[in-house]
């Protein structure tokens, strides 16, 4: 690709419009996921051996002080557990998950946080 | 003439042109708001840097087939390397545009000769100086994006996920806790052996594969994961764990270092192709070598568009390992 092609198209007006056209087809960031508040999260693995097709759903209620932990979390083939807030790192098991969750986002798990992130922070 | 990237801790000018250029950015807010990207509460105004953080966020958030949890527009797959380095271009044209210079480059972190030094001496490598990236801290207080609760204009985070993977509205300082999870850096060795594999990728085109790609993202080998690039932002710790990782600029520093690495990567295996191809199955849109990946912009940008970068930039070496 030729930088004078990418400049053209890369102006920061033409960066401003398409955020402007994609924000009504964005989820607002507090229901954008494919599961409400308080339910589980399931993954699904997939594999297929010697012509069979193994499926297996696996679904985690994890809380916090009660309050529950509802972000995208998968189960790859090799076992490992991933949790889309923390993108970079995977774990052998969701309860080390989970402590990590608690170091990354410690304003989370304040007392008198609100749990869901409606809202300003500070 | 296509710019040059170069070594942050030799070149001097390329780090102030990039400290400045950010910080352009950073002040810069041509309209959108937090409304504009689905944040709930009272619209605030974002500027040019936090689009690109919210961006990668939510090709993050965006999973290819959304019927699976792995793969997703922008990491755990093929394109990884080459939406990366999209996104560094498409920064780096805005860098030359707040810069008034179309020859400014990214700069590179070799982050792999940190690498090779004693563990208690990494997190007092040039790069964290005062005069480089700053420190650790949360929030950091050295350095060009040190946090002043009285400066308005010091260094804010302003958009960021928290730990249910939205994104939110925040204004704060700059986190971050080298060493925390993991206790090293990648090493030259790390790097080398990367170097040696010929396939780019394979199937399951995921996590799980072997090829370049998954070396280089850093999810094998399983056994000393995270490698390479998830080590470099697990290691820096911070901002630098959540999907809004772009949120400290080290971010580019690190994924420049990686595309430099693909770059070395790709003169030393000239016949290994970009995969997978575009006979490949539909679950695998978005990462097939003619897909239009997830962007800033209405046009289409591909892996292919992307292979060959040298219209862009060069890199002054590479000299990886």
């Amino acid at each position: 690709m030729k930088r004078s092609e990418l400049a053209r198209a890369a102006t920061a007006e033409a960066i401003v419009e398409r955020v402007a056209e994609q924000g009504a087809q964005l989820p607002r960031q507090d229901q954008g996921h494919d599961h409400g508040h308080g339910m589980p999260m399931e993954s699904t693995r997939e594999a297929t051996y010697y012509g069979h097709h193994i499926v297996i759903r696996t679904t985690y209620h994890i809380e916090v002080d009660g309050t529950p932990i509802e972000g995208h979390l998968g189960v790859t083939n090799d076992g490992q557990v991933h949790y889309h807030a923390v993108p970079n790192l995977s774990f052998a098991s969701a309860v080390d998950l989970v402590k990590q969750l608690i170091d990354t986002f410690p304003e989370d798990f304040e007392a008198g946080t609100d749990p869901h992130g409606h809202g300003q922070g500070s | 003439m296509a710019a040059v990237r170069r070594n942050i801790l030799t070149d001097e000018t390329a780090r102030k042109n990039y400290v400045q250029g950010v910080k352009l950015l950073k002040q810069e807010q041509l309209g959108p708001t937090t409304a504009d990207l689905g944040i709930p509460g009272p619209p605030v105004q974002v500027s040019t840097y936090d689009l690109f953080v919210a961006w990668h966020h939510l090709a993050m958030d965006t999973f290819t087939p959304p019927t699976q949890s792995d793969r997703n527009a922008a990491h755990r797959g093929p394109v990884f390397l080459p939406w990366h380095r999209f996104m560094l271009v498409l920064l780096e044209l805005q860098l030359q545009r707040v810069l008034n210079d179309a020859d400014v480059g990214l700069p590179y972190w070799d982050w792999a000769a940190d690498g090779e030094l004693d563990p208690d001496e990494q997190p007092a490598s040039p790069v964290w100086a005062d005069d480089g990236m700053g420190g650790q801290g949360s929030p950091i207080t050295s350095g060009p994006f040190a946090f002043d609760a009285a400066d308005p204009a010091s260094w804010r985070v302003r958009v960021a996920a928290n730990v249910q993977g939205q994104l939110r509205a925040t204004n704060r300082g700059l986190r971050r806790a080298f060493g925390q999870s993991v206790q090293t850096l990648p090493t030259q060795a790390d790097v080398a052996a990367a170097l040696e594999l010929s396939d780019y990728d394979a199937p399951p085109w995921s996590t799980q594969s072997d090829g370049f790609r998954n070396r280089v993202e850093g999810w094998r080998p399983l056994e000393s994961a995270p490698g390479l690039h998830n080590r470099v932002h697990v290691w820096v710790g911070g901002d630098m764990l959540p999907s809004s990782s772009p949120n400290d600029p080290v971010f580019y520093l690190n994924h420049c270092n990686e595309d430099r690495i693909w770059t070395a990567w790709q003169e030393r295996h000239p016949t290994s192709l970009y995969l997978p191809d575009q006979n490949a199955p539909q679950e695998l849109q978005g990462h097939r070598i003619d897909d239009a990946m997830h962007s800033l912009l209405t046009n289409p940008v591909t892996p292919r568009q992307m292979l060959d970068p040298s219209d862009f930039y060069t890199y002054d070496t590479l000299a990886v390992s």
